[in-house]
């Protein structure tokens, strides 16, 4: 009905008109309409909504943010908190994860295996399937499973309390410093759970700078997988070189410096990314800080199983299944009876020696590339396999773990490993390319290749050089 | 026998020494290479193209023609900082290419002379409009990257551009920018010190040049939409009042800032709101211009918009940030942010 046909004439006026009006109004107009939304508001709200009385309510925020936020409170309690959420994650996960390995590696696995062999399934199909696929994604799901299961709901709690926002208000001074946002502290613990997780948290950044720098620097955050190695290589390497009644602190001060040296680099390259390839990314800060309300204890662990967890065990299995079978194929195709993966870790050892560390090693963190879960398993396999020790394992391709530190000890010690390679792992597993669900989640969270490139490739420069650093010295000591 | 052993191991150590020593030297030399190879990429192009020197000789003489001075060979050379043959060269190939005419010694520019300026004229403030809007670059570095960038946009991506910043009028030096056809409109404004004492003005227009006079002002936070009290012309120098401080100009600092009277009263006695103390209350003025983009939009959306009360609540551990209540939502924000939002603090 209403077709309107705007003639030539009509069109030039009204732009006219229009442009003589952006002249009047100026270059402010967002902040006019703005003021006067505002304004309309509030004088609806006076004119219906009636207040009765004061509201108590906000007196508990205010205590309770005088003491959350207080210079000698604020701290402690931060710590204290902190410390308990990893306390309840480490213990807690443990016997989930020993049961959850129980059956998944060492008895479906076996009756996997007995199955197959009651079909009458060639070698090779068996291996690539169960040995390979099944046996990486049950290790993955049986490791990381019960730790992020106690870990993000935890977390998701006093986010939802209200609490976490004040630790970013705490630490927002430390991160101005590096040119980055006081959230990414909460993304960075978020990180020690899992980097994927971590990663996804960033979306509580809102300013797209301090957002890209915390995506970047969570790898920094030594996460659930790489515990395990860090714990096993420092008591093996550290706890060994040191006289017996030290063994015990010295391998967990090292476990623990480790994870503060990861903390630093994570200052270091937020200061370098914001002064160097960041500079000029648009930058908004802000932060609210919600009132606190009672959590919604059922609800919160509902939806961090699902859309934590859930989610990042997903990713996580999707990469770990093909992983395993290349991991499987690489210890058992062979040419001239030497296995593929003797030739890249013949080809790669002068170089892996050469930053102290190994081709056994290095092959393993290619291959292992979906979690860190799985790069002890395969190492320990590999190393069985190259240096044709027996008595160890299941088989080539078959990742296993030992039930004794001192077997696995005895492994590596005879297989050329020294305190230099113990050391240089333990630096290695903390400065490397994220694991794929990480990358993924980065590219997801960036939408680009350039960032998640970055990303990916940083760290793992950073962690040759320090090694080859730190094997240099060691070399010239 | 025993000797000689020893000697061999310790020739061995040497050598592992000596082996590792070699490898340390050749990262550092790997990445002091790497270091001179990025410097080298940032640095600013040299000019010598000769695509810049037409652009830029062009613009000389645009701005000669806008303020009705008369462009020479002496002041071009000057402009471009080239030798007076260089220059010479520059000046043939411009007859020849028809975008100048010569009269005496002076120069015009021919229409489609003077639609090249524009165009570069263009580029370059859609450029710094850009980086003021959409960038968190510094306000020092935005002539500099846009005297880069005019020079390699093309015509459809400074179009582009356009349309994404909405098509502006104003460049944030608040220099109209010329619209695709080459039309640009000039505001009459005046210059501080064509003011009489105790008006209320807003500040138009900012010359970016020289830089030092361009730094002091934004440094005291004058930016184009700032509002301005004239208060005293004292021994060649101007008192004003702006946000809330007093600040003296000298007659050719005040000569740099166009302006136009407005009669707005909310803009005096005012105090930036990071001097706020803990439980005090006060009501939102305006938010500076140095606030702008996302940055300004955020903190709007946040509901920090003029005549609001805002009260300072708590102070982090470092006394930064600072959290304020504003429409019973506690917000942080931080020094450098609260520094450039003002208010008036009740009477009562």
């Amino acid at each position: 009905m209403l077709k309107t046909k705007i003639d030539m004439d009509k069109k030039e006026e009204i732009l006219k008109l229009a442009n003589k009006y952006r002249w009047e109004l100026g270059e402010n107009l967002h902040d006019s309409i703005l003021e006067s939304i505002y304004s309309d508001a509030s004088n609806i709200t006076n004119k219906v909504v009636s207040k009765i009385g004061e509201k108590p309510k906000f007196d508990w925020d205010r205590l309770i943010d005088k003491l959350v936020t207080g210079k000698l409170t604020g701290f402690p309690i931060m710590f204290l908190l902190l410390a308990l959420v990893f306390w309840l994650t480490i213990s807690g996960a443990n016997y989930p994860s020993q049961f959850l390995s129980w059956i998944l590696i060492d008895n479906v696995h076996h009756y996997l295996k007995m199955f197959s062999q009651f079909l009458s399934f060639p070698n090779w199909l068996s291996g690539l399937l169960i040995d390979g696929a099944y046996l990486a994604t049950a290790w993955v799901v049986s490791v990381m499973l019960p730790p992020m299961a106690i870990f993000f709901p935890l977390f998701t709690l006093l986010e939802d309390f209200g609490y976490l926002p004040r630790v970013a208000f705490n630490l927002d001074f430390l991160y101005k410093k590096v040119g980055a946002h006081g959230k990414q502290a909460l993304t960075m613990s978020m990180g020690f759970g899992c980097n994927a997780a971590g990663v996804v948290a960033t979306r509580i950044i809102d300013s797209p700078r301090e957002r890209l720098i915390a995506i970047i620097t969570n790898n920094f955050s030594l996460c659930n997988g790489r515990w395990p190695t860090q714990i096993l290589i420092a008591t093996i390497f550290i706890g060994g070189a040191v006289p017996n009644y030290l063994a015990g602190i010295a391998s967990s001060a090292a476990v623990v410096f480790i994870a503060l040296l990861g903390v630093s680099f994570s200052f270091i390259v937020s200061l370098f990314l914001s002064k160097t390839l960041l500079k000029g990314e648009v930058s908004s800060f802000s932060l609210e800080l919600p009132p606190y309300r009672p959590p919604r204890i059922l609800q919160t662990i509902y939806t961090s199983l699902i859309d934590r967890t859930l989610i990042v065990l997903w990713r996580a299995v999707v990469f770990a299944a093909p992983a395993g079978i290349i991991i499987w194929l690489v210890a058992n195709i062979s040419i001239n009876n030497i296995s593929l993966a003797e030739y890249f870790i013949n080809w790669v050892n002068p170089f892996g020696l050469l930053i102290g560390l190994n081709g056994v090693i290095i092959l393993a963190y290619v291959i292992a590339i979906p979690a860190n879960e799985i790069v002890i398993p395969t190492i320990l396999m590999l190393t069985v396999l190259t240096n044709n020790i027996t008595g160890f394992g299941s088989g080539a391709g078959v990742m296993f773990e030992l039930d004794s530190v001192q077997q696995t000890e005895y492994l590596l010690r005879n297989s050329g490993w020294s305190l230099l390679t113990g050391i240089n792992l333990m630096l290695f597993s903390l400065l490397h390319n994220p694991c794929s669900t990480t990358i993924f989640s980065i590219y997801k969270e960036t939408k680009s290749v350039k960032w998640t490139l970055i990303s990916t490739f940083l760290p793992i420069v950073l962690g040759i050089l320090i090694c080859f650093l730190v094997a240099s010295v060691w070399n010239m000591i | 026998m025993y000797k000689l052993k020893l000697s061999i191991r310790f020739i061995s150590a040497i050598e592992k020494k000596y082996k590792s020593m070699i490898y340390l030297l050749i990262t550092i030399i790997v990445l002091l290479i790497g270091i001179i190879i990025y410097s080298e990429f940032t640095k600013k192009q040299k000019i010598n193209n000769q695509k810049i020197l037409i652009e830029d000789s062009l613009k000389h003489i645009y701005d000669c023609e806008h303020r009705n001075t008369d462009c020479t060979n002496f002041s071009l050379s000057g402009s471009l900082s080239l030798s007076k043959e260089k220059t010479s060269k520059i000046i043939d190939l411009l007859i020849e290419k028809k975008l100048i005419n010569v009269i005496g010694n002076k120069f015009r520019l021919t229409s489609e002379g003077k639609n090249y300026a524009l165009q570069v004229i263009r580029i370059h403030r859609l450029w710094e409009k850009y980086l003021a809007e959409k960038t968190s670059v510094g306000e020092n570095e935005w002539h500099t990257i846009a005297e880069i960038e005019e020079h390699n946009t093309s015509i459809e991506k400074a179009n582009k551009l356009a349309a994404q910043l909405g098509n502006p009028f104003l460049d944030p030096h608040g220099d109209p920018i010329p619209n695709e056809n080459g039309e640009i409109i000039y505001n009459e404004t005046l210059t501080l010190n064509q003011v009489k004492i105790n008006s209320i003005v807003k500040v138009e227009h900012i010359e970016d040049e020289p830089k030092e006079t361009y730094k002091k002002l934004f440094n005291n936070g004058i930016y184009i939409g700032t509002i301005l009290k004239v208060k005293n012309v004292l021994n060649e120098k101007i008192i004003i009042e702006v946000n809330g401080k007093e600040l003296s100009l000298s007659i050719s600092e005040a000569d740099n800032i166009n302006v136009s009277i407005v009669s707005e009263v909310n803009y005096e006695n005012v105090i930036p709101l990071s001097s706020l103390k803990i439980d005090e209350s006060a009501v939102i003025s305006f938010l500076s211009n140095g606030i702008r983009g996302q940055q300004r939009r955020r903190l709007l959306d946040l509901g920090i918009v003029p005549n609001t009360i805002i009260t300072a609540r708590m102070k982090s551990l470092n006394d930064d940030p600072t959290a304020y209540e504003v429409r019973g939502t506690l917000i942080a924000l931080r020094k450098n942010q609260s520094d450039l939002i003002f208010v008036k603090k009740n009477e009562s």
